[in-house]
């Protein structure tokens, strides 16, 4: 990545932890709202692939967590396995379909949630499953099937796409 | 060579998310371990004071965005709400409450000015407090915490209590210059030492997550309880919260014959569902 995608990658982490702590933070049923941070790292590993997906994901976890009153680490773990997941599924399939962008996105954003809240019960939060996730995993699904396209579109500025597997095995082109 | 390269390539990405998982759990061991408590914590308020004032800002802007968004996923419940607030309108016309929603908000910061409770236990009406609004609700889906506008500025720090009219709310997490963060009584990962009933009892409190009943522990089975009872902190040593702060009320108590305890829930006394003004003690564990 250049120092203008990574500074691109700041700016648009920034903006997303802006979103969720001043706007989506307030959207809450039982005790949870919608969480853009995971959509944020599933969309990295979508528009990114695997490395560079996890790599952003990693540190958006990380710029969340410093705002977080749990653990510290939990969410940049979860990040950057959500975005190598995502990256990793995705990188045979062709990216200009949207319903595929959103149904990526929703899912590594749900697979995120139940991770996190695995990952806080081994670190001795019980209620983390039985409590607080399906109230999670409710308010958190539609919010992310609803945020994936602009969360997508802003992810597109700033991280440069993954090279396709056969153009990174024949650099000279597949014609040759 | 091509297949090496290939082969170099494909194991790169496995190479990043090791190394960046390993990262994670390093941090995350430390952290729960304690060991980089105080560079986190340092971290995490420069890092509170850099976003905060962004953070208002923007939150002023897109306040009433929020509000239409909460308000739309609460439809169903704003309709009924909606007919009783109507009902409660006509009853209070006729009454002509000259006062309204001031005289109420005046009424609870008189509350805080002089504790009710404060006052009748010596121990506590030395105690400082700083009176604060909250500002946001909790930021993570699994952790049931308040964010107050007073922080480092006022002498607000990690550990210190907080209270408001009829009792205690929880304890300061986080702190930093113009905020600080609360874990609320009910957090899963809240733990609160209590004394009950004459001669003294002492129990544990245990939060179980947003709207759910605390779980009191440790009271043996067959223990004389009355529903309503006032749990209140212990105090005892190296306890986290001061003596005789009125926590919660035991809502139901049984045991059966094979039980090693009694099974005892209570209901926080100060209402956490609609918290908006508090008062922070300005004391710390271990004073």
């Amino acid at each position: 990545m250049s120092t203008v995608d990574v500074a691109r990658t700041s700016l648009v982490i920034f903006f997303v932890l802006v979103v969720q702590h001043s706007l989506l933070d307030a959207v809450r049923l039982s005790g949870a709202h919608p969480d853009a941070v995971l959509l944020m790292a599933a969309a990295a590993g979508y528009v990114g692939g695997p490395e560079r997906g996890a790599t952003v994901g990693f540190f958006t976890g990380l710029a969340a967590d410093l705002l977080l009153p749990t653990t510290f680490g939990l969410t940049a773990l979860v990040g950057c396995l959500v975005a190598y997941a995502v990256g990793t599924a995705t990188s045979g399939l062709v990216r200009d379909s949207r319903p595929l962008a959103v149904l990526a996105l929703t899912a590594g954003t749900v697979a995120g949630l139940v991770g996190y809240a695995v990952l806080e019960a081994v670190l001795g939060l019980a209620g983390a499953i039985s409590v607080d996730l399906a109230p999670a995993l409710v308010v958190a699904t539609p919010a992310a099937a609803i945020l994936a396209l602009p969360v997508l579109w802003l992810v597109r500025w700033s991280v440069p796409p993954m090279v396709p597997p056969a153009a990174a095995a024949h650099p000279g082109g597949l014609g040759r | 060579m091509a297949r090496s390269r290939r082969s170099r390539r494909s194991r790169r990405p496995r190479l990043t998310i090791v190394l960046l998982v390993l990262a994670s759990i390093t941090i995350i061991t430390l952290d729960y371990r304690g060991d980089l408590r105080g560079t986190i914590s340092g971290l995490r308020r420069v890092a509170h004071d850099a976003f905060s004032p962004v953070q208002n800002a923007v939150g002023d802007v897109v306040h009433p965005i929020g509000s239409f968004l909460a308000g739309a996923v609460h439809a169903g419940s704003i309709e009924q709400q909606n007919a009783k607030l109507r009902a409660e309108n006509a009853r209070l016309r006729r009454q002509s409450l000259a006062a309204g929603a001031q005289a109420g908000t005046l009424h609870t910061l008189q509350q805080l000015e002089s504790l009710p409770w404060a006052a009748a236990v010596p121990s506590l009406s030395s105690i400082r407090t700083v009176a604060a609004e909250v500002v946001a609700l909790n930021s993570s889906d699994f952790a049931d915490t308040v964010q107050l506008d007073v922080g480092r500025n006022l002498g607000v720090d990690v550990g210190m209590p907080v209270v408001a009219g009829n009792g205690l709310v929880g304890r300061v997490i986080d702190a930093w210059s113009s905020g600080c963060t609360v874990r609320l009584v009910t957090d899963p990962g809240s733990s609160v030492g209590v004394r009950y009933g004459q001669p003294p009892g002492y129990a544990l409190v245990d939060g179980s997550g947003v709207g759910r009943a605390l779980a009191v522990h440790y009271i043996a089975p067959g223990t004389a309880l009355t529903k309503g009872e006032i749990l209140t902190t212990s105090g005892l040593q190296d306890a986290l919260f001061p003596p005789d702060v009125p926590l919660a009320r035991i809502t139901s108590y049984s045991s059966t014959p094979s039980s090693t305890e009694e099974s005892v829930t209570a209901e926080p006394l100060a209402d956490l569902a609609a918290l908006q003004y508090v008062d922070v003690m300005l004391w710390e564990p271990g004073t």
